[in-house]
């Protein structure tokens, strides 16, 4: 049957990446289709119940500076906030929190159900309709036919995803839930690249059979911070604390001797799985010499007993599972709720993407997610929305926007996929910006919120918000500039007091609010300084953008230099084996990766900036070359 | 408009010519035209000039053409520099340009700027592309020569320290929930000052003597009156080159240095090597062993008239095993030999006339084949001067980051920043090879 409504944009999968893309495109105003094989479980987290962290934190943060769900709806689900490197500098500071599992799956429906524009359906999908090779629509296991002017795939683990438990093994999309095998089996005849990875989780223990006693107990911080940019702290639910023990060498012993039956270490499981998160036998065996790992115990929620025991990612057999959990400090009655597995499924190479998260090789269908070789729901979610709003912008017959590494944790994620692959499923760590300094969760509103007005994905509220927000951060380093103080004026006295030394020469209050030293707050207090911004947050802009000004400008520089790179299009059909100049290795790499930029080739592994004058001039003489469409 | 940085090489092929030029080009270039004359360069008109060193003191002088954008070679602010000086002065003026903020030109890189300005037709596209490869595989081979050694091995070293304490570093701001603070307990700023160290060393070594320090090393056999000083003056050509004029202590009489093509050619004298008493030669003469142990090549000067004598073939037998013998007949004048040079079982023999002038130029070639010079593309000196550039900038942000109170994050930038003007010399080193860095020797993750 065909369904009669034609939709602009169908989203496939309701994780973290498939609402947000629904919801960005929704937002946009045209018609989306969220499908999901179960309504129940959208917004599910399906692994650890925590949003944010280092790099993560700040990839949630962009999601709402770019109106995407994800922060507030962990602001009303959450349960412990804390800032990680709270005492290092800005750049490096990132929020993350514990979020009840029901309550954040209940914010996200309740925002999916109330989103205009946007409707949900429940059923699996078996197939994408093609024509040639653009998509136009999918087909449901009923054997339904939706149509749409172009496809979000965020299928997650789901495709062809395979559950291990010891030696034994089962088909399944995470545990509880069945996996997408016939439309993994479609996409496989359509030739898309096709590659394994595996991930895993802990077994889920019941908190009555823990003695919390014995462990050391890990509070929130205080004040309470807030994810969303419009977050308000009176929005959460009660407040628990985490804790923290730890294995030793019984533990460890324990492992070894059930290592003969672990799907990992005797060959069953392929798939490559990440280094940053391993299991814990994987510790064990690659840092012996380790006696002892750190456990988190991490409440699921306010209204379950059941605790995710982080850091014991496990997929042993359950008998050693059991008695691996019941030789830790604390464990020793546990009871698991639920046991610890791997996973296997399928992702797709990512540098068959465009950076608008389009496949290359099928018109109109875009990936978001795990789909794409990452890990984490941050991730996720700033891909979906990423995806969302190029798959809206299509549907509009608009051109694709992305943000540059300059501009976004974002854009640094999809470039790193696209120009260099995953050899492992991809994590956000701050060391992969290298602009740092400029992409922070402080800023993040700054850098984003403008361009997703334009897009209309930013409602009027956060803008009004937004834009009184920036006019003041504006007017106080105007006032800063233009208020000097004289050493004639200021009291000797009052200039050691604030600032550890007379000063020998007039000085403006931005000047002095440069020197590493002096706080804002501090500076306010100076004789003459007059009256301070009341909102915080402006006052920490304003500090900020003092103390790193030297740095950031430093950036800019460097990024003028190179942009110019980034709006020299090359044309995805160019076959490079016709440039002469080339090597033969460069010219592999380059038919390989298909850069859309001068500057994505230039970041390809391989490709040397000899190869990058020689493309310079066969662009310049001519060949294809398309600079009237700007890249945004 | 992009900013474009500020290029600056020798122009000219290296070689004995009278003129030498140096091209500058960039974004405004008044400022370092005005510090290197010493006042405002005229557009378009050649102006008789001192080149000035940061002291004030000359380098040289000759004529200056300043050429503002859009109407010179590259499309770009031009300078040329043209000296009277060999190769050793221009060198000088482009590390003086270095000192202003320019930097060591790509290989081909004036032709490409002029190309991407439209200061080439299109039939010229394809010259500059194969300019751009030959230039490329030219610099790659150069780079090579220049990185052998003790040098390229401190520079190793040097980035290996830097990659671990950036390793620390990084850890410590991705992974704060880890245990362990990684850069407390590893003394951060002290394996930063024995970077730092580190550097300093490669700097003294590389600046020793003076840039033309590395070289061919030769020794030279032969004895007195058989036309030694006579060939070193003609291998260094008409303008005297004696670098190390025999002169002084026993000491100084057993090296002696000269230039030709750019190329330095240390000479061990063995006529010096005697049996002495006198303590001070004998010191002096251990270290002449120790050099030719090091030697590229050995030179047997033998008088075309006498033959070769007794106290050669001893020195001979002394010599390293594999050291390549290159035996040079002088005074052919006197036989009525004309030159000549014969190869065979890896001997050379160079029939020549130290004095006529005659087959000076075969002998001027052979040693210079041997040390691998070539006209075309760049030398060895900007590949070197390249390496030096990237180190100085890696110290400036060694030393903003060992400044005061600077915050981690801080820290790790100008780390990055120095590591990243050391991938010049050793080739990218990405995030994820830091990553993978820090996965391989610290169990991370929950």
């Amino acid at each position: 049957m065909l369904f009669p409504t034609k939709f602009d944009v169908i989203v496939i999968g309701g994780g973290h990446a498939g609402t947000e893309a629904a919801l960005a495109s929704a937002r946009m105003g045209v018609t989306t289709l969220l499908l999901t094989h179960n309504i129940e479980t959208l917004g599910q987290m399906s692994c650890n119940p925590s949003i944010g962290g280092i790099g993560k934190g700040h990839l949630v943060k962009e999601v709402d500076a770019l109106g995407g769900a994800m922060a507030t709806a962990t602001d009303e689900a959450g349960i412990q906030f804390r800032i990680l490197n709270s005492s290092k500098g800005p750049a490096v500071r990132a929020t993350r929190a514990q979020a009840d599992r029901v309550l954040y799956k209940q914010a996200i429906r309740n925002r999916l159900e109330n989103q205009p524009n946007l409707w949900l359906f429940q059923q699996a999908v078996d197939d994408l309709i093609l024509e040639n090779d653009r998509v136009a629509g999918v087909k449901t296991q009923l054997g339904l036919h939706f149509r749409a002017k172009t496809v979000v795939l965020t299928a997650g683990t789901f495709l062809a995803g395979l559950v291990h438990v010891g030696q034994s093994n089962y088909r399944a999309g995470r545990a509880g839930d069945p996996p997408s095998i016939t439309l993994a089996l479609r996409l496989r005849e359509l030739r898309l690249p096709v590659l394994r990875f595996k991930t895993g989780t802990p077994p889920r223990i019941d908190g009555r059979s823990l003695d919390y006693s014995v462990m050391v107990e890990q509070p929130g911080d205080d004040p309470v911070p807030v994810f969303s940019f419009l977050g308000d702290p009176a929005t959460h639910p009660r407040q628990m604390p985490c804790w923290i023990t730890q294995t030793n060498l019984r533990t460890h012993e324990i492992i070894r001797g059930g290592l003969d039956r672990s799907p990992l270490y005797t060959g069953v499981i392929e798939g490559v799985g990440p280094r940053y998160c391993p299991s814990i036998e994987d510790k064990i065996m690659r840092f012996s010499g380790k006696d002892s790992h750190q456990i988190f115990v991490e409440p699921e929620g306010l209204n379950t007993h059941e605790i995710y025991p982080n850091g014991i990612s496990t997929s042993l057999p359950f008998d050693v599972q059991v008695e691996l959990v019941r030789s830790i400090r604390g464990f020793e009655n546990a009871h698991i709720t639920r046991p610890g597995y791997a996973i296997e499924y399928d992702y797709f190479d990512p540098l068959g993407l465009k950076s608008s998260l389009e496949t290359k090789m099928i018109h109109g269908l875009f990936f978001a997610g795990q789909i794409n070789g990452t890990t984490g729901y941050e991730e996720a979610a700033a891909q979906g929305l990423l995806a969302g709003i190029n798959a809206g912008l299509m549907a509009q017959e608009k051109s694709a926007w992305h943000p540059g590494r300059d501009q976004a944790y974002m854009g640094v994620m999809v470039d790193d996929l696209i120009t260099r692959g995953v050899v492992e499923p991809y994590r956000m760590f701050t060391s992969r910006a290298e602009y740092r300094l400029m992409l922070r969760e402080d800023n993040a509103d700054l850098r984003l919120t403008e361009a997703g007005r334009s897009l209309g994905v930013v409602d009027d509220e956060r803008w009004r918000h937004f834009e009184e927000k920036r006019e003041a951060i504006a007017r106080e380093q105007e006032r800063l500039k233009s208020t000097w103080v004289s050493p004639r004026l200021l009291p000797q006295e009052e200039a050691v007091r604030v600032l550890g030394k007379g000063i020998e020469r007039e000085y403006s209050l931005l000047d002095l609010l440069r020197r590493p030293d002096i706080s804002y707050a501090d500076l306010m207090t100076l004789p003459g300084a007059g009256e301070s911004v009341k909102d915080e947050r402006v006052a920490e802009q304003v500090e900020i953008q003092a103390k790193y000004q030297g740095y950031i400008s430093r950036q800019l520089e460097e990024i003028a230099r190179h942009q110019h790179y980034e709006t020299l299009l090359l044309p995805l059909e160019l076959d490079y084996r016709e440039v002469p100049g080339l090597s033969i290795e460069v010219q592999q790499k380059l038919n390989h990766h298909k850069p859309e930029t001068l500057g994505q080739a230039a970041r390809i592994s391989g490709v040397t900036p000899a190869a990058i004058s020689v493309l310079l001039v066969h662009l310049k003489r001519g060949f294809s070359i398309n600079n009237d469409k700007k890249i945004a | 408009m992009p900013k474009v940085d500020i290029i600056a090489a020798i122009a000219t092929a290296p070689g004995r010519g009278g003129i030498g030029v140096v091209r500058v080009s960039g974004e405004s270039l008044l400022d370092l035209a005005r510090a290197v004359l010493g006042k405002d360069p005229v557009p378009r008109v050649a102006t008789l000039s001192n080149f000035l060193a940061s002291d004030g003191s000359v380098i040289d002088q000759g004529l200056a053409l300043y050429f503002p954008a859009p109407h010179s070679y590259t499309g770009e602010d031009v300078l040329e520099l043209q000296g009277h000086g060999g190769d050793a002065v221009l060198r000088l003026l482009v590390c003086r340009c270095l000192e202003l903020g320019a930097r060591p030109a790509e290989p081909g890189e004036f032709t490409r700027r002029a190309f991407l300005n439209d200061k080439m037709d299109l039939a010229q596209a394809e010259s500059v592309v194969d300019l751009i490869d030959a230039a490329t595989t030219e610099a790659a081979k150069t780079a090579m020569r220049s990185l052998r050694g003790e040098f390229s091995h401190a520079i190793h070293q040097l980035v290996d320290a830097l990659v671990n304490l950036r390793m620390l570093v990084e850890a410590t701001l991705d992974f704060p929930e880890e245990k362990i603070d990684f850069l407390a307990e590893s003394d951060a700023m002290g394996q930063l000052a024995g970077i730092k160290t580190r550097l300093e060393d490669i700097f003294r070594r590389a600046k020793q003597g003076s840039l033309l320090r590395e070289g061919m090393h030769i020794v030279l056999i032969g004895q007195p009156n058989v036309g030694k000083s006579s060939l070193l003056n003609q291998l260094a050509g008409e303008e005297v080159a004696i670098v190390t004029p025999v002169a002084g202590t026993t000491r100084d009489a057993i090296r002696q240095h000269i230039e030709i093509d750019g190329v330095a050619l240390h000479f061990i004298d063995t006529a010096g090597l005697r049996e002495t008493e006198d303590e001070i030669e004998k010191m002096g003469i251990a270290r002449a062993w120790r050099a030719i142990e090091h030697a590229n090549v050995a030179l047997l000067l033998i008088d075309a008239v006498k033959g070769v004598a007794p106290a050669d073939l001893e020195i001979i037998s002394r010599l390293p095993t594999g050291l390549p013998l290159v035996r040079v007949f002088n005074k052919i004048d006197l036989v009525g030999q004309g030159p000549a040079a014969i190869s065979s079982g890896g001997v050379t023999d160079i029939l020549l006339s130290a004095k006529t002038g005659a087959g000076m130029e075969l002998l001027h070639r052979h040693l210079l084949q041997i040390v691998g010079w070539q006209h075309s593309g760049e030398g060895l000196f900007m590949a070197r001067e390249r390496h030096l550039s990237a180190l100085r900038e890696a110290r400036e942000h060694l030393d903003m980051a060992g400044a005061g109170d600077c915050q981690i994050e801080l820290f790790a930038e100008e780390l990055k920043l120095a590591q990243r003007a050391l991938s010049s010399i050793t080739g990218e080193f990405g995030s994820d090879d830091l990553l993978g860095e820090i996965f391989s020797r610290f169990c991370i993750g929950k």
